[in-house]
């Protein structure tokens, strides 16, 4: 048994290292690890003193993931996390053939893993999390998922693991209510994050929860949270967080929150979530050791993960990255430009194998398209098309439409915006020059 | 009074999931640019308002649970839908809808639910699911392309089709059929807004329409539909020349 992880540990980081020169291909180290001792990550996950907090949902897991491992960071604590995008069981030994010993130890206080919502339930059985934070249930990937009911019910099993704490977005139609839908567990906390209402309105589309057809116990909004996002302004937010009481019954008393303001990503609202998410689940993991004033200051130095509110540096201008991972986070990023952008590129290929969703979005945000390219650009050309939003041209040779892009003037004022899904980023980057893996290439 | 198209647009609050609300619009502006008003009415339950006045029926698709919910809304107004149908007013009906549409519909669990019997078609939940890019030959417009999301097998008998798959599966177990097309039904379950990459079917049902009211464009031709419809053409090449599934 030892021989065989020592042997995983050893083919997977050799793996790893070929992948890294060549500039990609995250998960195939982990995949070959797990081949040749299948029970590696669970053993190894198994042993870590504090155990797994999981991170799921349609969207903002990456950020918040990142997020909530810098707050526990802060708090003095060693943590193991799996880079953005890497968030099924290949992408998590991956990680961990960095951090481990050849014999297979993990030296580190806690685990805190993004998990992918469709393999959640196999993966929440391999890591036994202790905590489960949930952070919402949008339309994404209809084609994988077929309906958001399905997403709620595997994000139930997911929820359903958590044996300390369940934190829950409370805004969001199917999770406000999951506590009560899944089998309760004695020693179990359930804390609850949001926004004053004002704020949630306020975003021109909500929160962009998915719509929900049977009957709820409770409407988005009516828990008391924990966390709530009290106050926005442009990418800083205010979150009031309640004290922490032994007793935690979920009903915050309200004179007695603490005030904190945090540094976001970029604008927006969902980001705002994000990080009342990520200090709900610090504050339910570390209970009174949880020092509010330390979620500002690990937010304050926190690196964007790849593509959510990213500005990438080209020769010499600044281009902000929009990943169009899912119509949420597309509705949501689009809603928080301040201004149509001046010039502006639209990368989509198979990895978004149905784009039928664009006709729900409300491109209102742009007044015109410069380049479109990936193999799905013209069926965005022809929705631009019917909404009368010009389009420049449409290339699908993405080198050259990319280079076209490039070439154009710098924008009067702000800066070139990519619209680009997940694949075209990554493809994009590694055109640029921007070799690290995923994860920012960390060690 | 103007004369002026008359889209009902059923349940578009229940059955929508795909973007499929995206049909009534483009049906909306092909017409509108061509110089003839439409005005649509928008029916999510209750008593039926301006059905009689429809001249174009569309219902969209949606995930089971509110395919259920919709399924005794649907059944309230079968009976003015059945008229409609008869009365040769064109019906463009996908996925759920269009199975909410048919005769009857057998859930997993074995419940066979009534459908409100404008096709002539019975649905059956459960196989694979399959999922993935999807090109039929329609023998009426050549190439229609589109998505393919579906978990049931619908019988059309005897009746005529959409077209013969090139890619995908199709009404049944066997590749071959997609879907119900006689007269001024329409039936598939070629999901989303089907009508952006086949501009050729909008302008099918606008005709059928126009036709039955004596109704004419003022201008057929417009040069932004024209540019359009290149684009859809495009990108219906792209997607027939290399369908991707799961």
């Amino acid at each position: 048994m030892a021989l065989r992880t020592t042997a995983a540990v050893l083919v997977g980081r050799a793996v790893r290292v070929a992948a890294r020169l060549r500039g990609g291909g995250s998960a195939i180290p982990g995949n070959i690890a797990l081949r040749i001792d299948p029970g590696f990550l669970e053993r190894t996950i198994a042993r870590i003193p504090h155990g797994v907090v999981a991170v799921s949902g349609s969207n903002g897991k990456s950020t918040t993931t990142n997020m909530l491992a810098a707050i526990i960071r802060a708090h003095g604590l060693s943590v193991f996390t799996n880079p953005s995008g890497g968030n099924l069981p290949q992408g998590i030994a991956s990680a961990l053939l960095s951090e481990v010993s050849t014999g297979g130890r993990l030296n580190k206080d806690i685990a805190i893993l993004e998990i992918d919502e469709g393999y959640g339930t196999r993966l929440a059985e391999l890591l036994k999390p202790r905590t489960v934070l949930l952070l919402n249930i949008q339309i994404d990937q209809l084609n994988r998922y077929h309906e958001p009911d399905r997403v709620a019910t595997m994000l139930g099993r997911v929820a359903a693991t958590s044996t300390d704490g369940l934190i829950l977005n409370r805004e969001d139609n199917f999770l406000v209510d999951m506590d009560a839908r899944i089998p309760g567990r004695t020693g179990r906390r359930v804390s609850f994050f949001g926004g004053v209402p004002s704020l949630v309105d306020d975003a021109s589309h909500g929160v962009a929860s998915a719509d929900r057809f049977d009957e709820g116990s409770a409407v988005p909004g009516s828990r008391a949270a924990a966390v709530e996002v009290v106050a926005l302004d442009g990418a800083r937010a205010t979150l009031a967080i309640d004290p922490w009481t032994d007793g935690e019954t979920g009903d915050g008393v309200a004179s007695a929150r603490t005030q904190i303001e945090v540094r976001l990503p970029a604008r927006g609202m969902h980001y705002a979530l994000d990080a009342a998410g990520a200090a709900a689940t610090a504050r339910s993991v570390l209970g009174e050791r949880f020092r509010p004033e330390l979620v500002t200051r690990a937010l304050d130095t926190l690196e964007t993960v790849y593509g959510r509110g990213e500005m990438l540096e080209v020769a010499g201008e600044q281009i902000e990255i929009i990943m169009m991972k899912n119509p949420a986070s597309l509705q949501l990023n689009l809603d928080s430009l301040e201004g149509a952008p001046e010039q502006v590129f639209l990368a989509v290929d198979e990895g978004t194998p149905d784009p039928s969703w664009i006709y729900d979005i409300d491109f209102s945000a742009l007044d015109h398209v410069d380049g479109i390219t990936g193999s799905k650009a013209w069926q965005f050309a022809v929705r631009f098309g019917y909404l009368g939003i010009p389009v420049g041209e449409v290339d699908l040779d993405v080198r050259r439409a990319l280079k076209a892009f490039l070439a154009r003037p710098k924008p009067a004022t702000g800066h070139k915006v990519m619209i680009l899904n997940y694949e075209q980023m990554m493809l994009i980057r590694k055109i640029l020059g921007f070799k690290e893996l995923e994860g920012g290439g960390a060690a | 009074m103007s004369a002026s198209l008359k889209i009902l647009h059923l349940f578009p609050r229940l059955l929508g999931l795909n973007g499929e609300s995206g049909n009534v619009d483009i049906l909306t502006l092909r017409s509108e640019w061509r110089g003839l008003p439409v005005e649509v009415t928008r029916h999510d339950g209750g008593t039926p308002v301006g059905f009689g006045d429809a001249d174009l029926v569309f219902i969209g698709s949606g995930p089971t649970s509110a395919q259920l919910l919709a399924h005794p809304l649907v059944l309230d107004v079968a009976a003015e839908l059945r008229e409609l149908a008869a009365d040769g007013r064109p019906f463009l009906a996908i996925g759920a809808g269009f199975q909410l549409l048919g005769q009857t519909i057998a859930l997993e669990g074995g419940e066979v639910l009534e459908g409100a019997g404008v096709f002539p078609v019975a649905t059956r939940h459960g196989g694979t699911r399959v999922v993935g890019d999807f090109v039929v030959e329609s023998p009426r417009l050549g190439t229609v392309v589109g998505f393919e999301n579906r978990g049931s097998f619908v019988d059309v008998g005897p009746h005529g089709t959409l077209g013969r798959v090139v890619y995908g599966r199709g009404n049944t177990e066997t590749p071959f059929e997609e879907g119900f097309w006689e007269d001024n039904l329409l039936g598939t379950h070629m999901h989303g807004p089907i009508l952006a990459n086949n501009p050729g079917l909008a302008d099918s049902l606008l005709d059928t329409a126009r036709t039955r009211r004596g109704l004419a464009y003022t201008d057929p031709a417009p040069e932004r539909l024209r540019e359009i419809d290149d684009r859809a053409r495009e990108a219906r090449g792209t997607i027939a020349a290399n369908p991707l599934s799961e």
